[in-house]
């Protein structure tokens, strides 16, 4: 798993790769964790607050971007950050997953919204799967 | 997509020009206000391919603009005016943003900055208190989903009826604070959810609220109409609809992103998405969005009401009130008519961070700034200078009535961090009588003034090009940051 910030003009891109569809996943959970709450994500992978998210779309790149979209709407309801990710079914057009966080009093960063702007999900050369994601911030 | 200088056509003092043939998909030019300087500036970026792509819209008319003030967003430029023909023409979640009717207010007061000067850090450290960030624990006021439905539907009239408000700010907000066309029963749960606990605060980024003085009067007459001269105390609050606003865009972005096929719609960027404004899917973003312009218009007015507060704590119950001078927004769409080619059309102006800019004469507005146009609110970054400029004629000729909306950044979020030590800074803005209170330095880093163009500049290039009037120029004295 890979997670790397990069410059953008007014808001934030985040570059993730996986081994698999679902190590993706799992680094564009960790990755805007860590933007919502500076680190959390490598202190306290679980927390005690669960919720059941599914999403469908029409491709991996939708799929993703509804996901985190998902969990960002989630974290500001619950005023919580889930790193935790676990895949009860994931495809390329489903994602039926438990996310685990942990509340916070505050968060660091508001993004306003996971955008499907340069995102690509897509397979490289040595068979990993990487995208763009950029939040509007 | 490259663009190069060689593309680009100067059509008048001020005014460039890609043209249609450009590229295939453009179904219309792409235009750019700004000076060469200027131009040169934003061709650092990918604001001007994605100012092509939008020029790609069905539906569009005259051509796709960006403002001097623009830098590359996430689709559309921030920065941008795109008018598609109504009723059939395309409208687009992300022509109008994420966060739906963010726009700036102007409170006035009746005090010189003299008067307050000692007090500047005492006030700072009491607006930061009354005015919460809404990073954490959420506003003053919890709602219930009946009352959020209140909320979208009534708009800052909802504010007034509770008591957060006052009823003479009304008239001298766009649209006076309400979109008839909004619909509560568009906007998901979810976005009701996380409008609950939200309003009456500014959020972060480049989010704030700021005590500025009139440093300069350029337009004595239209400065009186406004109720503006020289020295005298103001506030400039900046914020939209929070995460409500958020989420409605997000919910339908993914929503006519699915519906495009229908449409037999295919655009050159997912945010983009697009279907005709007369569709089902059209008409129920518009309702949703209206219902979110509302929110943020009510959000603005109990945040002047915790402002209010404030200034009474500090100075004590029996100061002047503070008047509302003018509230914009410059994340909208709105049903307008201009003269494109000749002719009157009814179009859908969307407005991604510009502002709208009519001229005198327009009905809507007070009758006090009838004569003179509508004030344009330009905020600069904290530490710099912000400005009140007039609407124009000229704005209906080239730019659909709009105007730019800020200084607009320049340097990455990223790069601000690295090249600002934000303690440092917020010492030498103090020293040079400018107290900033902010929930983080990073907030303070990212929103630095070196992170911004420089606004004078920009609002040089509206003035000189003669959509807009310069009418007094304002220098903060405290800042407060989510």
């Amino acid at each position: 798993m890979n997670i790397v910030y990069l410059p953008h003009t007014a808001d934030i891109r985040m570059g993730i790769q996986g081994s698999d569809l679902m190590e993706l996943f799992q680094a564009g959970a960790i990755g805007m964790g860590n933007i919502l709450k500076e680190g959390i994500c490598e202190k306290k992978a679980r927390g005690p607050i669960k919720y059941k998210i599914e999403i469908k779309a029409v491709d991996p790149t939708c799929l993703l971007i509804d996901f985190l979209s998902e969990i960002l709407s989630t974290s500001y309801v619950e005023k919580a950050v889930f790193c935790k990710v676990k895949f009860l079914k994931l495809t390329h057009e489903t994602a039926i997953a438990e996310i685990q966080g942990v509340q916070v009093e505050e968060f660091d960063e508001e993004i306003k919204a996971v955008t499907y702007h340069e995102a690509d999900v897509h397979r490289t050369d040595n068979g990993h799967w990487e995208t763009m994601v950029i939040f509007d911030i | 997509m490259i663009i190069s200088k060689s593309d680009i056509t100067r059509i008048e003092a001020y005014l460039w020009e890609i043209p249609k043939s450009f590229s295939p998909k453009m179904r219309v030019p792409a235009r750019i206000l700004a000076s060469e300087t200027l131009l040169d500036n934003i061709m650092e970026d990918r604001s001007l391919v994605q100012l092509v792509n939008v020029a790609s819209l069905p539906g569009i008319q005259g051509a796709s603009l960006v403002m001097p003030d623009v830098h590359e967003g996430y689709g559309f430029p921030i920065g941008g005016v795109a008018a598609t023909v109504y009723p059939e023409g395309a409208i687009s979640p992300g022509g109008i943003g994420y966060d739906i009717n963010c726009g700036v207010r102007l409170l006035t007061s009746q005090q010189k900055i003299t008067d307050i000067r000692d007090r500047l850090e005492s006030l700072s450290k009491e607006l930061y208190a009354q005015i919460p960030s809404g990073m954490g624990k959420g506003g003053q006021i919890k709602l219930s989903l009946q009352e959020i439905d209140e909320v979208l539907h009534n708009g800052a009239e909802w504010a007034v009826q509770k008591g957060y408000g006052v009823n003479d700010d009304l008239a001298f907000m766009e649209s006076n604070g309400r979109l008839h066309n909004a619909d509560a029963s568009m906007v998901s749960e979810m976005a009701k959810k996380r409008g609950a606990d939200q309003l009456g605060t500014i959020g972060s980024g480049n989010h704030f609220v700021e005590v500025d003085y009139v440093e300069e009067v350029f337009d004595e007459t239209i400065a009186k109409s406004y109720g503006l001269s020289k020295n005298q105390v103001v506030v400039l609050i900046h914020t939209g609809s929070r995460g409500l606003g958020h989420q409605v865009a997000t919910d339908y972005i993914r929503q006519i992103m699915a519906a495009m096929p229908t449409y037999d719609i295919e655009v050159p960027d997912r945010e983009l998405a697009c279907v005709p404004f007369n569709s089902q899917e059209g008409q129920n973003y518009f309702k949703a969005m209206g219902a979110a312009a509302n929110y943020a218009w009510c959000n603005r007015e109990i945040i002047s009401w915790e402002v209010r507060r404030a200034w009474k704590n500090i100075f004590g119950p029996t100061i002047e009130p503070l008047k509302l001078m003018y509230d914009v927004a410059h994340n909208i769409a709105k049903i307008e008519e201009h003269s494109i080619e000749g002719k009157r059309i009814k179009v859908i102006v969307h407005r991604k961070g510009a502002t709208r800019a009519f001229g005198p004469g327009f009905g809507e507005l007070p009758e006090k700034y009838r004569n003179v146009g509508q004030p344009v609110i330009i905020p600069g970054s904290m530490g710099t200078c912000s400005y009140v400029l007039a609407g124009t004629d000229k704005s209906m000729q080239l730019t659909f009535g709009s105007c730019c909306h800020g200084a607009g950044r320049r340097l990455s979020r990223t790069a601000a961090k690295k090249q600002v030590n934000a303690p440092v800074l917020k010492e030498q803005l103090k020293e040079k009588g400018i107290f900033v209170e902010a929930g983080s330095f990073k907030g303070i880093a990212e929103e630095a003034p070196i992170a911004y163009k420089d606004v004078n500049r920009v609002v040089e290039t509206v003035s000189d090009s003669g959509i807009a009037k310069k009418v007094v120029k304002l220098r903060p004295v405290a800042v407060v940051k989510g």
